[in-house]
């Protein structure tokens, strides 16, 4: 659209206004074509509401070394990123809702082979009966598939988190899969003024991959039999990996600054916490929602807080218990119901927090409902009327 | 500030809320915008939201109190759209009413009123099928709010929408506007009741819906039939589409019958016809043109063309034909099937004209014309010939009839004034064709050369190399792009051996009594002339060449000295003097277009003007009413662009059989076979023609299209409008009209 002067005046970064799907477009293409000198870009594409604008961008691009292609499923999608990666390229996709449930077997596949593939979820209403707009209860489904998983707020945000991702999944440390989530249409369909980095920017940003297990000259076995001791080897080291990524997540940061100008958020958002006794934790858009109503309490003189979690997976446990402590009251806001438990957020988080607190549970938002601040002021004056945490609070917004 | 926009789907409402966040992020504001997505497609009522703000914007929700409201489709204005819209905020509604009279309505906005469909529609904005009013009505908004045209027109041009400019500024000048009065009434409307919620495990029974979704279409599909681009080029205005159309889902007697209804010389046309429909046919640009001129000869070879029938007149007129040739004989049959009694006078023996004494016959055989002049004839049809007529004839055949149609060609030949043409062995290629026509038995010898490229030169070219000529060459003036002989006759030409030379102009023939080499001086060519052709230009530059005979084909103009000296023909009328006569030129004479189909479609116009000019002199025409035949306007034909070509697969035209070259030049047998059958017409598109394909009924998202005897039926009050079927059907047999739903 424009041509706006940053900060660093190295660069003069278009502004677009677009939506997050094709921000997410525009990141895989810019982060693909960086990989050109080395093995190059490529990935299965399937489209599903409210993923398809993303993937018809991503096909109308042309890439100097590699290619789209498209297929009949979600499950042959992700089976042709698996493909891609092996042969040391760079690789992405994108898919939603049933088309994730669909795609699931070769989801885990792509971690356990610890291909560094990247893709873009849009959080959509698992079905029947048939819904398209946003719930987190998709990728939730495929939180221990051992991918990383990081939540998005705004339309910049997927686009910094896409590039983010790739160095982040392809750093030697750590060659994991990453999902980056957004919410359906709240973000994907919604168009703002976005920044769009300029493809030398983002060559300086991404290395070239250099996947150390890539398939070359030599013929290899994939996926054979792993007996009881080497499954244990296994998995011991995909956990280790992930014990390195709050420390490569910030040398991300770092280099992403110095890169375009810009932070991108912390794997945990703080917002107003540091005097803060009550705090509300929610994941998504909904944080954007939650600080509202944490400006209109602190205008009451209330000590409230907002604790965003962006990177669910690894679970980001050493932040979420810094930020925490001490604090008495917590309200956990899930968009997603594990039928039976409750939210999975607050779930997760009772872990954390210990049992002496209240850590109160609002499960809200589900299949889409617009969560207004008023719906919030009503968790928060719940919370606060709190002694003690009770059952979850299923509650209805639409 | 806030926006919130209410359409239909498919009025590209969240496209209008983008143009609008465009327009405020040019003035350096922050900006949202979003849809409201659901599974409803086209004409079910959408939303779609803008926010602009200086700050940062982190609000994730829909617009709920919107500061300005556009309304997109009037039939959508209701207390429930207005909900919520701040007193005063500017309510714009696309609409054809005044803003005072939705002030009434809706007290205490600001109202603007613009016609965005009528302008939309005019300016041709969206698919084929639907107009799309979102890049007008955004005209109108900036307006409204004040922002200069120069904003909306930068954010055009970066968002490729610059082609919709024009309606938008004159939606901007256009837009009505008055000010808030009064109040706004308060809405009332508590929370959204909604449906009850039904539980999955009890197992509801859906109810049919009672929701008349045909009451949101703002637009509706029509089977309307358009003009096909074959019936729009012929220009003897044969049906061309529909004699193709009833040989494959008809018969071959249908097909004949509807070639009859406008010409009796089908078999001929199917011969000698340079077949501009196939010129205007689409599928020439996709594949090759559907051999039409083979169908018809096919068609009427099976069975002959001319109609029996003729209408019962107590008092027939008597009228005169003058010239048996192609104009004559469809003037002739046209008012013979009126029920009028008719005579033709021909000088020569027999009927046909140019038909007989011009064409060859190994491009006409003699009995295919003479079976289509006693189809003619049968009619009752009355002949005089052998004596060519006089300018003093004329008065008294006026006398005698009750009008005349002067249809006496083209009898003047161009000749050459150049040193030499009076030799032996030079003369006018249309004596030689007649010669040979009518009394056969010429023999050439050594080299002929033709002058000229039409019609009349590729004929004696050909005829030459057949009466015994060892080599035949035709000398054109221009390039052979521009030679104006039918195509495929320059082919056949140019396989049976004929040279040719281009951009040639004789300057001098050399002989001693007897021509023996003809001087040509090389051409070039120069701008366009007025017939759009590059005029010739003669060097100096010069070569003679050998000859033993030369024929001329340099054209030929009418005759006018047929009319006696008072008479003039004006606009293909004759008048005495300044008195308009009962008589019409027609074909060559009135016209000079030189084809067989243009003198068909003249002579039938000419037949239809003089009953009318006749008739009405008196007080109750008798008989049917007097059609006279109109060329159709070319331009309103179907275009190309608006057959789905991926409904026809490709398939190359089925070629004409014919005799081998090295055959064919030792006889006057006739060259061209014709097609085995009628297979060719599958290749028709139908352009503007419902073939009953169903496509409409499989792509109806609703479901709503029946089949009804022979067509289809929509069933209104579920029709949403979305153009799906008029965008699918293949052919445009259907189009979008302004909805007439009496819910609306």
């Amino acid at each position: 659209m424009s041509a706006q002067s940053h900060g660093n005046g190295a660069y003069h970064m278009p502004i677009e206004l677009i939506s997050a799907n094709h921000a997410a477009a525009k990141a895989a293409t810019l982060a693909g074509r960086a990989n050109r000198n080395a093995r190059g870009f490529g990935g299965g594409v399937y489209p599903i509401t409210p993923q398809t604008e993303c993937i018809e961008l991503l096909c109308r691009q042309e890439f100097d070394k590699g290619k789209i292609v498209r297929v009949e499923s979600e499950h042959s999608a992700m089976a042709v990123c698996i493909g891609v990666s092996l042969s040391g390229a760079r690789a992405f996709t994108a898919s939603a809702s049933n088309g994730l449930a669909y795609m699931a077997e070769n989801v885990v596949a792509a971690s356990y082979y610890r291909l560094p593939i990247l893709m873009m979820a849009v959080n959509r209403t698992l079905g029947p009966p048939w819904n398209i707009w946003v719930d987190h209860g998709d990728t939730l489904m495929l939180r221990d598939t051992g991918w990383m998983q990081i939540y998005c707020e705004n339309n910049q945000e997927v686009l910094d988190s896409v590039l983010l991702g790739y160095r982040l999944a392809e750093d030697p440390r750590v060659l994991l899969p990453v999902m980056i989530c957004q919410d359906a249409f709240v973000l994907s369909h919604t168009m703002m003024l976005t920044d769009i980095p300029e493809q030398e920017q983002v060559d300086a940003f991404l290395p070239e991959l250099d996947l150390p297990h890539r398939v070359a000259h030599q013929a290899v076995t994939l996926g054979g039999l792993d007996f009881p001791h080497e499954t244990e080897v296994h998995r011991i080291q995909h956990h280790k990996a992930t014990k390195n990524v709050p420390e490569v997540y910030r040398e991300c940061q770092d280099a992403f600054e110095k890169a375009f100008g810009r932070r991108p958020p912390d794997r945990v958002v703080p917002y107003r916490m540091d005097d803060a006794e009550v705090v509300l934790v929610s994941m998504g858009t909904t944080t954007s929602t939650a600080r509202k109503v944490v400006d209109a309490a602190r205008e009451k003189g209330l000590a409230v807080g907002s604790l965003g979690v962006r990177m669910l997976r690894p679970f980001p446990e050493d932040l979420l218990r810094t930020w925490l402590q001490g604090k008495e009251k917590i309200g956990v806001l899930d968009r997603d119901l594990s039928p039976g438990v409750g939210g999975i957020l607050w779930s997760e988080l009772r872990g954390v927090v210990g049992g002496d607190r209240t850590v109160q549970n609002y499960v809200l938002g589900m299949g889409g409902g617009d969560v207004l601040p008023e719906h919030l002021q009503k968790v928060l004056d719940d919370l606060l009327a709190r002694n003690c945490a009770g059952e979850p609070e299923l509650m209805e917004v639409a | 500030m806030e926006i919130r926009l209410h359409g239909r789907g498919g009025q590209g409402g969240v496209t209008c809320a983008k143009i609008l966040a465009a327009v405020y992020a040019r003035l350096g504001l922050n900006v949202q915008t979003f849809g409201d997505y659901a599974s409803e497609r086209s004409g079910a009522p959408v939303r779609a939201y803008t926010r602009v703000s200086e700050d940062p914007i982190t609000n994730r929700n829909k617009v709920y109190h919107p500061d300005h409201l556009l309304v997109l489709d009037p039939t959508l204005l209701g207390k429930e759209v207005v909900a919520g819209l701040v007193a005063g905020g500017l309510l714009l509604v696309n609409s054809t009413d005044s803003p005072e009279a939705l002030q009434q309505r809706f007290p205490g906005f600001r109202l603007a009123v613009v016609d965005a469909t009528g302008i939309a529609r005019k300016h041709k904005i969206g698919t084929r099928s639907v107009v799309i009013v979102n890049t007008t009505i955004a005209g109108a908004f900036v307006r409204a709010m004040g922002i200069s045209l120069e904003v909306l027109e930068r954010a055009y041009q970066e968002l490729g929408f610059f082609s919709n400019f024009p309606a938008a500024k004159e939606a901007y000048d256009l837009v009505a506007i008055s000010e808030p009065e009064g109040e706004p009434i308060p809405d009332g409307a508590g929370p959204a009741g909604g449906v009850p919620v039904e539980a999955l495990t009890d197992h509801q029974i859906s109810q049919p819906s009672n929701l008349q979704t045909g009451s949101w279409r703002t637009q509706m599909p029509e089977y309307v039939d358009h003009l096909a681009p074959c019936n729009a080029w012929c220009p003897a205005g044969n049906d061309v589409i529909g004699f193709v159309q009833a040989a494959i889902r008809k018969s071959v007697q249908d097909a004949s019958h509807v070639l009859g209804r406008s010409t009796p010389l089908a078999a001929t046309c199917g011969r000698v016809c340079p077949a501009p429909c196939m010129e205007g046919c689409n599928r020439a640009e996709y594949d090759g043109a559907v051999n039409i001129r083979g169908l018809e000869r096919w068609i009427a070879d099976q069975k002959p063309v001319a109609q029996s029938e003729r209408a019962e007149l107590e008092q027939p007129k008597r009228f005169a034909v003058l010239g048996g040739g192609p104009a004559g004989l469809a003037a002739a049959y046209e008012l013979a099937r009126e029920g009028h009694r008719v005579v033709i006078f021909e000088g020569e023996k027999k009927l046909g004209g140019v038909l007989r004494t011009g064409i060859p016959e190994y491009r006409l055989p003699r009995p295919v014309l003479d079976q289509e002049v006693q189809g003619i004839l049968d009619l009752g049809v009355e002949v005089q010939s052998g004596k060519f007529l006089a300018a003093e004839d004329m008065p008294n055949l006026l006398r005698e009839f009750d009008g005349l149609i002067v249809a006496t060609g083209l009898q003047k030949l161009r000749s050459l004034s150049i040193p030499g043409n009076d030799l032996d062995g030079v003369q006018q290629g249309i004596h030689f064709l007649h010669r040979l026509n009518l009394e056969g038995g010429i023999r050439l010898r050594g080299h002929v050369v033709v002058l000229g490229g039409g019609n009349t030169a590729m004929d004696c070219a050909r005829s030459a190399l057949r009466c015994g000529a060892e080599k035949v060459t035709v000398a054109y003036r221009r390039t052979e792009k521009e030679m104006p002989a039918i195509r495929e006759e320059i082919e056949e030409a140019h396989h049976e051996g004929i040279h040719f030379l281009y951009q040639r102009q004789p300057v001098a023939l050399h002989g001693d009594g007897r021509v023996k080499s003809l001087v040509l001086a090389e051409v070039e060519m120069g701008e366009p002339d007025d017939s759009g052709r590059r005029r010739p230009i003669v060097t100096e530059r010069t070569e003679a060449i050998a000859c033993d005979a030369v024929l001329l084909a340099l054209g030929q103009s009418a005759d006018f000295d047929l009319l006696p000296e008072a008479w003039k023909l004006q606009e293909g009328r004759l008048y005495a003097g300044e008195k308009a006569l009962p008589a019409f030129g027609a074909g060559d004479l009135a016209t000079g277009d030189g084809t067989v189909t243009h003198a068909i479609g003249s002579g039938r116009r000419s037949a239809g003007l003089l009953l009318q000019a006749v008739l009405a002199e008196e007080e109750a025409a008798p008989g049917r009413p007097i059609q006279v035949f109109e060329r159709p306007d070319r331009s309103k034909a179907v275009p190309i662009t608006d057959i789905r070509l991926d409904h026809f697969a490709r398939s190359p035209a089925s070629k004409e059989a014919s005799l081998p070259a090295e055959e064919r030049i030792r006889t006057f047998e006739e060259v061209n076979r014709g097609l085995p059958d009628s297979m060719e017409s599958h290749r028709c598109f139908s352009c503007g023609h419902c073939t009953e394909c169903d496509t409409c009924l499989v792509y109806c998202p609703e479901g709503i299209v029946h089949r009804r005897g022979t067509g289809y039926e929509v069933d209104y009050a579920f029709c949403k409008g979305c153009g799906i079927c008029v965008e699918e059907c293949p052919r445009k047999a259907m189009e979008m009209v302004p909805t007439t739903c009496p819910s609306n």
